[in-house]
């Protein structure tokens, strides 16, 4: 089984944020990380194949802060990785989808997963175009593969309120994965040395058939801070003190204890 | 131009999800005619639950949409938009809307908007949304003649109940042969007796309570004040407690009139079911976590400290 994953470099959300007067955010404060929910993808595209009997290979779609993520999924057991240089702000959740399909396609893949959105944008819709650009079946919040049968594979997808579906599904396909599937490794030192000796192949838009990016089919109008919300009244003291006054509070003035 | 806006009606086990009163909501405020969109089984009363919501409710009814399946409602949905032109389609950005909607929009070649918190028509369909763990909020606007966008839950005032209207049968054939995904079987939650969805008081921990062990201190708490154990996901998704106490965007939405927040620093995930409680409560060590921003009252302090000092001074 062929297995390919894709994995985004996203800001890290403990940096601190700000716009600057275009209604971009300043790249200068800007630190980035792979998104945590991809991590999840490798661990269980790694898992599918654990028996021998297939390859992953993870892809990332970025500037240069997209090589990091790539490299720890070698480590982690990835057998090559493709970095599309680009630049992600240049394109729409389609544009995106478009250029990762291109680069995919030749590569006869029989899964590919993704995380189910970035921590960063969340636009959780890359996974489900790609799978269409591909001409693939997909299905999302995914919290449990088994092994595939005839050409399908069951699925535990993740409704509400604790409920889960079991999704039949046929492949090849596109699988958005949820956290909770699985623990993610961590990469050890013989797999970061190991890393270093795969192959990243680097390829261009042009290389992947884009002379010009996709169109984008929406249009970002900027971003900006949100207004500040009240904050709670905080109780200051001790930790007696506070409890003291806070149990005071939600019996007398709240009347809801 | 006149705008018809679409919603797709959420249901299960024949009951509409309450959900469709906020989608009713935010497509009054974008066009003149509002359209709900039924994919069901027949024999159901769907068409009916929802008709006081929209001017007009299309039902494409088939034995095999016993069930959400990707493709056999985008099939459906997909050739009634063809026919008709609507103007954007709504959906929940839940398990349905972030299954289906990147599908209707990659068939009908449509911008797609995730997430909205507030949706305005502005030389087309702009959205806003949350962004970078809600340090920002990113407006877009779809460039494309249909629009596609999911609304978050509760984010839009549900809208009253109207005048029902008129609900049409749509003809669209649904070949089940050309679907690749099949609903198999839909697993319940194991809820206890203690069902948070309708408990008085909720005290709910987070990642901040460390390990399944020192959880029980939540517990506690709760028995001390007379109410229901709940958690934040990243606790479930370590086992530490069962998926029937997960509050939150994944898990359940509470309204409890008395909510305690123990080591949860206030995820979008999170704070989406739990932020209509009447009274909220923080305890978390750093004080600049965002759940202060939805609590009424908070403690910065170890929870470890406060949490028994609580439990004291209810006894006292």
């Amino acid at each position: 089984m062929r297995i390919a994953v894709c994995m985004k470099a996203v800001v890290d959300p403990q940096a601190r944020i700000e716009v600057d007067g275009d209604g971009n955010p300043r790249q200068d404060q800007l630190r980035y990380e792979v998104n945590e929910y991809d991590l999840y993808a490798v661990e269980e595209a790694i898992r599918l194949t654990d028996d021998g009997a297939g390859e992953v290979t993870v892809i990332s779609l970025g500037d240069d802060s997209a090589v990091q993520g790539l490299r720890k999924g070698l480590a982690m057991g990835a057998a090559d990785a493709i970095h599309v240089d680009c630049d992600p702000n240049t394109l729409d959740a389609n544009g995106v989808a478009q250029m990762l399909a291109a680069a995919l396609r030749d590569g006869e893949y029989d899964l590919v997963l993704a995380g189910v959105e970035s921590v960063d944008l969340g636009g959780s819709q890359v996974g489900v175009l790609l799978a269409e650009a591909l001409g693939f079946a997909s299905t999302t919040l995914v919290v449990g593969t088994a092994a595939p049968v005839d050409g399908a594979m069951q699925v535990r997808r993740e409704l509400e309120g604790g409920e889960h579906a079991t999704v039949e599904i046929q492949m090849p396909a596109v699988l958005t994965i949820q956290s909770g599937i699985n623990e993610p490794r961590y990469p050890s030192l013989k797999g970061i040395m190991a890393a270093k000796r795969k192959e990243l192949a680097v390829k261009s838009p042009e290389d992947i058939g884009f002379a010009t990016l996709p169109e984008a089919r929406v249009v970002a109008l900027g971003m900006a801070t949100p207004p500040a919300r009240e904050l709670a009244r905080m109780i200051e003291g001790s930790a007696e003190e506070a409890a003291t006054e806070l149990i005071r509070i939600l019996r007398e003035e709240e009347k809801a204890l | 131009m006149s705008r018809s806006i679409w919603f797709v009606a959420e249901h299960q086990d024949d009951k509409l999800h309450l959900g469709a009163a906020e989608l009713s909501a935010a497509a009054r405020a974008l066009g003149d005619e509002v359209v709900a969109v039924v994919c069901a089984a027949p024999g159901g009363s769907i068409a009916q639950q929802v008709a006081p919501l929209a001017d007009r409710v299309l039902v494409i009814e088939d034995s095999a949409l016993e069930g959400y399946t990707a493709g056999l409602w985008t099939q459906g949905i997909v050739a009634l938009a063809r026919a008709q032109s609507p103007s954007a389609v709504l959906l929940p950005h839940a398990p349905l809307g972030r299954d289906l909607a990147p599908l209707l929009a990659s068939r009908l070649e449509a911008g797609l908007l995730t997430d909205c918190l507030e949706l305005e028509w502005n030389d087309g369909l702009v959205g806003t949304r949350s962004v970078f763990r809600r340090k920002l909020v990113a407006r877009e606007r779809v460039a494309t003649p249909i629009a596609i966008a999911t609304c978050q839950r509760g984010a839009f005032a549900a809208a009253a109940a109207g005048a029902a209207g008129t609900i049409e049968s749509a003809d669209c054939a649904i070949d089940p042969g050309g679907a690749r995904t099949r609903l198999v079987s839909v697993e319940r939650a194991e809820v206890g007796e203690d069902n948070i969805a309708e408990a008085d008081i909720v005290v709910a921990g987070g990642r901040g309570l460390g390990d399944a062990e020192k959880f029980a201190l939540v517990q506690e708490l709760a028995d001390a004040v007379g109410g229901v154990m709940g958690a934040s996901r990243p606790v479930v998704d370590q086992g530490w407690v069962p998926h029937d106490r997960q509050i939150g965007s994944s898990g359940v939405t509470v309204r409890p009139r008395l909510y305690f927040a123990l080591g949860i620093s206030g995820a979008v995930q999170h704070v989406v079911g739990m932020r209509e409680s009447d009274v909220i409560v923080a305890v978390n060590k750093d004080p600049r976590a965002p759940i202060f921003e939805y609590a009424h009252y908070g403690i910065a302090d170890d929870l470890f400290k406060v949490v028994p000092a609580l439990i004291a001074a209810l006894k006292s």
